[in-house]
This record gives structure tokens, sequence and C-alpha cells, in this order.
């Protein structure tokens, strides 16, 4: 029997949402015939005893998920997610360059680095992209770190903060959508499509207004009504990355879509899959069949 | 990113490309209409002769605080940085070289892995050098031990030798940030002592054969021009502890002189 480890923290478990999707997930496992453990940080070292590993928790290459996927990797276990998606996915600099060399439609962007920060510059950005323009340090995530500025002088309040945290930024044209596309993509093919509509009190799927925290909402929607192209952009967003588990955003504004980011460890606890049931028997076969 | 390092246009054939004063790789981007839009720091000064035979770098002109060299030999880029971090100018720089399709050491998931402590560790043992047993913990620590945090703000250059629960506790609330995040131990045996050493694209100065041998693997593993090699000594026994970023004005003279001698060429790599 073959054992699946997924690799969760104290935050993956924070609330019942969360738990729950771990707890189908294990369920899914379990009704193909393997075993599942749940791996700790401190359990870290049982890794190697597994034959395939679920990271579930927030990944990024300065902390322990990355350790982890490295771990899984130096021992020939097939992981999800694998290290390489997570140095990309997590760093925006290298995500949207992975996008820009594959030539996936993104928003016109811009890196800048902290020795480009003269008004001179940002007001030829604004010129350029024109305004409002979006500013994201590049490793966000959940909308974190990512700020809407009208003019140099706020451009440059929100760019001392982030060059604080990365020597480079991301600096985007804002492009306005009522919603969001998530495309969920495995192994370079759909795996689940659905909506996220941003609350009109802000342009994130997550955003805090007023100190109280406001979420977007979800939709999934069946794959006959997902736009062929929007399956397209993000299966070719996808494979731009790797072969393993992306949730791509995309904005479709007016017909032009175009990638927004692609997230490794995508959310599966809101509802993402309601109209693809097989999502977890998808994730667990292809980490069986690596 | 490609577009604004093909702009920079600096670097030399078999060259090095000259150390800014605030990083070379800050170029120029283009905006929609392809039109390039300068950089204050494109235009930077060649400070190094190509091949030059005499190293034409002076104390006070040279090894600056941050600055960035990129050596380029038998088609390898070489990234010589004071440190390596995730998100710094030669992070970015490793990353642009690696998109363009460039042979560049070291590699940007090399640089992650020598900064992570039990990947480190991990490879540097499955290469024969003694590395530390590690453990990962969240509160508990067995001591005597040495201390590094695991998280985001956390740097090789902080760790922290604890043998008593008094001062355990204190550093793991702070390394942890209150519980937050996990922290990596090892065990620091009674009697031991930390011994630190610099290498230089695998070479040491005035090291014992012990460590000089565990430099040249250790640059053979992650390919670092300039790191810090962190070992528990115990007895006559050397066991790696980490690896950590290192000041130019740490260098000792002899450091200094061995690198510039990478730098102008004099030494080949």
């Amino acid at each position: 029997m073959s054992r699946l480890g997924i690799f969760v923290d104290r935050k993956t478990l924070s609330n019942s949402e969360q738990l729950n999707a771990l707890i189908r997930c294990r369920d899914v496992a379990e009704e193909l015939g393997h075993d599942v453990d749940f791996i700790f940080p401190v359990d870290i070292n049982k890794i190697r005893r597994m034959d395939a590993l679920f990271i579930r928790a927030r990944t990024d290459p300065m902390n322990i998920t990355y350790v982890a996927a490295r771990m899984a990797e130096f021992h020939g276990i097939p992981v999800i997610d694998d290290p390489e998606s997570i140095q990309i996915c997590s760093d925006k600099i290298n995500m949207y360059s992975h996008l820009k060399k594959k030539h996936v439609s993104i928003p016109e962007t811009v890196f800048l680095s902290k020795h480009d920060l003269t008004v001179e510059h940002v007001a030829h950005l604004f010129d350029d992209l024109g305004s409002p323009l979006v500013v994201k340090e590049p490793s966000t995530s959940f909308s974190l770190r990512v700020e809407k500025v009208h003019d140099v002088a706020e451009f440059f309040k929100v760019a001392r903060r982030f060059i604080k945290m990365s020597d480079w930024i991301v600096v985007q044209q804002f492009i306005e959508s009522r919603y969001d596309w998530r495309v969920g993509v495995l192994d370079g093919k759909l795996l689940y499509a659905c909506k996220y509509t941003i609350p009109s009190v802000t342009f994130k799927i997550q955003a805090s207004v007023n100190g109280h925290l406001v979420y977007c909402g979800v939709e999934s929607v069946p794959p006959e009504r997902v736009p062929p192209g929007i399956i397209q952009l993000g299966t070719d967003a996808g494979n731009a990355i790797g072969k393993g588990l992306y949730g791509v955003d995309i904005k479709n504004n007016n017909g032009d879509a175009c990638v927004i980011e692609v997230n490794d460890n995508p959310s599966l606890e809101s509802g993402e899959d309601t109209q693809y049931p097989l999502v977890y028997e998808k994730i667990v076969s292809y980490l069986f069949a690596k | 990113m490609n577009e604004r390092m093909e702009r920079s246009g600096i670097l030399k054939p078999d060259g090095i490309l000259p150390p800014p004063d605030s990083g070379q790789v800050c170029g120029m981007y283009q905006n929609r209409n392809g039109k390039p839009v300068p950089s204050q720091s494109a235009a930077i000064p060649p400070v190094f002769k190509k091949n030059g035979v005499k190293p034409p770098i002076k104390r006070d002109q040279a090894l600056l605080k941050d600055s960035l060299y990129i050596v380029r030999r038998n088609g390898i880029h070489h990234i010589i940085s004071e440190n390596y971090y995730y998100k710094t100018e030669p992070y970015y720089t490793i990353l642009r070289l690696e998109l363009e399709g460039k042979q560049v050491e070291p590699g940007s998931s090399s640089v992650l892995d020598a900064y992570l402590i039990p990947l480190c560790l991990e490879r540097a043992a499955s290469a024969g050098i003694p590395s530390c047993e590690w453990g990962i913990s969240q509160v508990y620590v067995p001591l005597p031990a040495i201390l590094y945090g695991l998280n985001y703000f956390s740097t090789t250059l902080d760790y922290f030798v604890i043998t008593d629960n008094e001062k355990a506790k204190e550093v793991v609330r702070h390394i942890t940030n209150n519980g937050k995040y996990p922290f990596c131990y090892q065990k620091y045996p009674e009697g031991s002592e930390i011994h630190t050493c610099t290498a230089i694209f695998g070479r040491t100065i005035g090291a014992c054969t012990a460590v000089a041998d565990y430099a040249q693997k250790i640059y053979g593993l992650f390919r670092i021009p300039l790191v810090q090699l962190v070992f528990i000594k115990t007895g006559t026994t050397y066991t790696l502890s980490s690896l950590s970023p290192t000041r130019y004005a740490q260098l000792s003279d002899g450091e200094r002189a061995l690198l510039c001698a990478y730098l102008t060429n004099q030494d080949f790599l």
C-alpha cells in the first residue's frame, strides 16, 4: 500500500473549511487505496518514508514548505508543489518573467529595481502605463502588499515600503474587473474553473476594509460554461510554469483576457471545485502516477 | 526582466562586469512602444581592465559594500556578491541570467538551498561532508544546541548557542516570533566551539587541511564564490553547521587579495 503525506501547518488548520478540505483529500486518497499521514513541520523527517507528498500550507522559498518540497525531491518522492513551482510562483518577478518568456498575455508589467526609484522614472511609468498603477511586492499572496496608486507621491509612499522587503518590485497597468476567473491546472490540463467575485469595496480578492477582512465570492463554473479562450489561457499559463498544480487568475475585460497571476498551492476549500467532484482524485492519482 | 538586462549591455566576453555603485544590472526598461527609458544607474564606469595582468583594484575603490561582480569564464557567469539572499539584486541577477538560458554560478536554487539550514546540511551530508544532525521544532529543544530561525525574516548569520532552559525559552520566543514559525536546532556537544572560515571559490586562507578540503567540496556543491562556513568544532573534528554570507570588509588581507585575483583574471577558475 502506498503512503501519501499531506504536509500541513497550524495555519492550514485555522478554519473549518480548510480542515474539511484536508479530510476530504484524505478520504479520497484512502478510497483509492493509499495510507495517509498528515505531516507537520516538526515531523519533516517522515517525508523520506512517504511515496508521495501533497503540500497544503502557505508556500515560500524562505519557509519550511520549501524545505519539505526539496526533501521530497532529494528522495525521489513525487511532490505537489514541487520546489521549482514554489520558487517561481512565490516571486512575481520570477513568475511574470516565465509568463513573458512563453508569450502568455499579462497586463503591461515593469520590474523596478530600488536603484530605478526616481521621480523621473516613476513619472514615465504613469505616462506609459496610465493611471492608476498597481504596485506589487514580489512575494505577495492573498493580495497582501498589492496597492493601487494614482500619482507619483502615492507611488513612492507604497514603493518605499515594499522595497524594504525586496530589491525589485512589480509595477503593472491596472485592469478593472468585477470578477476574476480562477482556472485550476494540473499537469498542463484543466482541473477546475471558478469565478472570484471582487467585493465592491476593493479591487482585490481579499482585503482589509475599515479593519474588517473582506473576501471575494466564489462560484464554481462547469467547463461548458467557461469561455474556451479562458481555459486555453489558463492552461498556457500553467504550462509556462511547470507541470504541477496551479490556480491561474485571469481578468477578462472587454474580451481582452490576461493572466493576473499563477498561484502554486491554490485554495480548494472555498467551493472552487463544487462542479468538479474528481479534483482530489485527479491530484492523488497524478502524484502516484509520477 | 529580459529586455531590461539586454539593454544594459555591459558584460564583456570573458571579462568582468564592473562593480557599480548601485548594482550593474539596473539598466533600462522599455515602455510599451519599445522606446528605452534610461535608468540613472545604466551608465557605469568600468573599474576593472579586461584580462588585466595587474590588479587595478585599490582597497578604497573596489570590493565596495553591496557591490556585485560578474566574472565570465569558459561561458559560465560567476556571480560574486557579499550575499545571495532571496529577492536581492544578486538573486535577481542570477535569475535573469538563468531565464536568458545562460550558464550561471551559483544557481538560484543553489543559493536557496545554501541558506536554508536543513537543505544545506542534507546536501552536504550526501556529498560526504560531516554535517550536524538537525531537527525542526516550534517549542522544545534538547540542550545544548545551536538554534537557527527558519522563516522569511531569519538569516543564517543569526544563530544562537544555547546551554540553559531559561535562555532557550527567550531565544525560541524570538526566532519563532512567539511560536508563529518553526526553527531548526542542532546538537552542540559539550566542550565544542564555533569555528568559522571564509571560502573564496572553494579556497581558504590559513585553514587546516580538513576545513580546506570541506570548503572545496562545499564549493563543488553550491558553487558560491564567497561564503562563510560555520562549523562546530569538537576536539579535532569539524561538522558543518551552516553557510552564511560574508562582508567584503570582513575579509582578511589575504582573502581580499585572493578574491581580487579571481576578479582580475589572475587566478583562473
